[in-house]
């Protein structure tokens, strides 16, 4: 119908990169649980393992997805004594990845050596339903998985049982199929499972400029002008 | 002995007339009296280094969670009151954000590190200043003056030990020399902070928000103010709270005891 399509891509990379190291930091050292020990009381006596987490520290990171949001994610995750990189796509981006010295592997590698995985990839037919029960089962018992691209990236039944059954440590999801999930959906249960309303990119500033973006985007497609951001169809 | 128990005394000192050493988790150690253990004889090593890091990524989690509403936001996704998630529910962004570390030591520099990776522009105050290569290495200004930083920060992170000197470091004045808009990260010791200032300070809007992984007491009374205030995140003491960390220092303080009760330097002494 010759209808054009305009969208904000790029304005919100740090946002989302930000929301996704903190949520992966949340789900790792157990904060949205640590935090509800102390408002009901269950925080009574220290004692030298309770509520431990997982750190960073010499830590295996595997980006699924090294776009503008993976590589922010690695930039910020740097600092926090990661010994390793890892990265899976579509292809090997070799100038993207030397600036974090990430290594190309397949998806099945990713999983096997990674302590953090971080999800950032695009939705499309080929990553749909491609963490499932096989890419969790490869998971170190010790890892986290952390997902801010897409629900539907997540097979979510794969995930509850990876979780339950302890085949990973914890998981920190700002995206779900559907959002938000349903009242009665076992995911909600699990108290190492971290779940954030799609917040990636909800700062004043980031949607400030969103707003603007695609408002500008809207008004050169009424006068027929070329957009600033225009999705190519 | 791990965390700050049992109370050192002079009563339990009298009690135990062999005790040679006291080992104790962590790095902090001004839950003891470090002049009657020294009169008595009895050695202090501590855990230094090794919670550094753990705790200085608790830091950055607790400023990131506190900015973009992370407790919140989760409690907003898993409650079945929850129909749909407004689009105008918005937080702050820490990247490109001023941070002033107060505390510039092993930890409050590790936080520095891990911030300029967030582009954060960095302010610091400490006893002295950090060398030159310390400080462009991670973009760090140094201020002389605590008043400076506390007036251009968005974030305020507390990395102090506790002293005297640093008793009530943060009180009512400090607080009002804030931004409306910063928040205020403790992960030293609750004693650095006015608690009851603090409170007055979240309650009347003179800074936005606080996030802090110590208080005093540990825990808080059950009807503690700070329990209640929507825009405070607390942790339970939890800075170096990592398997592998406390497994370490596990190890370190079975170092120290074993050096100690065989007359042999002890790694890591308190002096």
């Amino acid at each position: 119908r010759g209808i054009r399509v305009g969208y904000t891509p790029d304005v919100l990379t740090d946002a989302t990169a930000e929301l996704s190291v903190a949520l992966l930091l949340s789900a790792c050292r157990r904060l949205p649980e640590a935090a509800e020990q102390v408002r009901s009381g269950g925080w009574t006596t220290w004692k030298p393992l309770w509520m431990c987490g997982h750190g960073l520290s010499n830590s295996t990171v595997g980006i699924i997805g090294l776009g503008r949001i993976g590589q922010a994610v690695a930039r910020r995750l740097k600092p926090f004594g990661v010994k390793k990189f890892l990265y899976t796509g579509s292809g090997p981006k070799p100038e993207t990845a030397a600036e974090f010295g990430a290594e190309f592997v397949p998806l099945t590698k990713l999983a096997e050596e990674s302590d953090f995985v971080v999800v950032t990839c695009a939705l499309t037919p080929a990553t749909q339903g491609m963490c499932n029960k096989d890419f969790f089962s490869r998971m170190k018992k010790t890892s986290v998985f952390v997902n801010t691209s897409r629900g539907a990236v997540v097979n979510q039944e794969d995930l509850y049982d990876a979780l339950a059954q302890g085949q990973i440590a914890a998981a920190g999801l700002d995206v779900t199929t559907p959002e938000p999930l349903p009242t009665d959906h076992p995911l909600l249960s699990l108290k190492n499972c971290v779940i954030l309303p799609h917040i990636g990119s909800a700062t004043y500033a980031t949607r400030n400029t969103m707003a603007v973006l695609a408002v500008n985007n809207l008004l050169a497609g009424l006068r027929g002008e070329p957009m600033p951001h225009e999705l190519k169809l | 002995m791990w965390y700050h128990k049992p109370v050192v005394n002079k009563e339990l000192l009298q009690s135990l007339p062999n005790l040679r050493i006291i080992a104790s988790s962590g790095v902090g150690v001004d839950h003891l009296d470090l002049n009657l253990l020294s009169s008595y004889g009895v050695k202090v090593s501590n855990t230094p280094f090794v919670v550094s890091t753990d705790t200085a990524d608790l830091g950055m989690a607790l400023m990131l969670a506190s900015s973009r509403r992370l407790v919140e936001g989760y409690e907003m996704a898993i409650s079945p009151d929850t129909d749909y998630f407004p689009a105008d529910w918005l937080g702050t962004e820490v990247s490109g954000a001023t941070l002033g570390i107060v505390g510039m030591g092993t930890i409050g520099y590790k936080v520095a590190e891990r911030a300029k990776a967030f582009e954060m522009k960095i302010l610091y105050h400490n006893r002295s200043q950090r060398k030159k290569e310390e400080e462009s290495a991670v973009g760090a200004v140094y201020c002389k003056k605590i008043d400076d930083l506390l007036q251009q920060s968005d974030f305020v992170l507390l990395a102090v030990n506790l002293t005297p000197q640093t008793h009530k470091l943060i009180g009512k004045r400090e607080l009002e020399l804030m931004k409306p808009t910063a928040t205020l990260i403790n992960i030293s010791r609750g004693l650095v902070m006015d608690q009851d200032a603090l409170v007055e300070a979240l309650q009347k809007k003179i800074i936005k928000a606080a996030a802090l992984d110590v208080t005093y007491p540990e825990p808080l009374p059950r009807d503690h103010p700070l329990l209640k205030l929507k825009n405070v995140i607390i942790t339970p003491h939890i800075g170096s709270a990592t398997k592998k960390t406390r497994r370490i220092m596990m190890e370190e303080m079975t170092e120290s005891i074993q050096a100690g009760l065989a007359g042999l330097p002890v790694p890591h002494e308190v002096l």
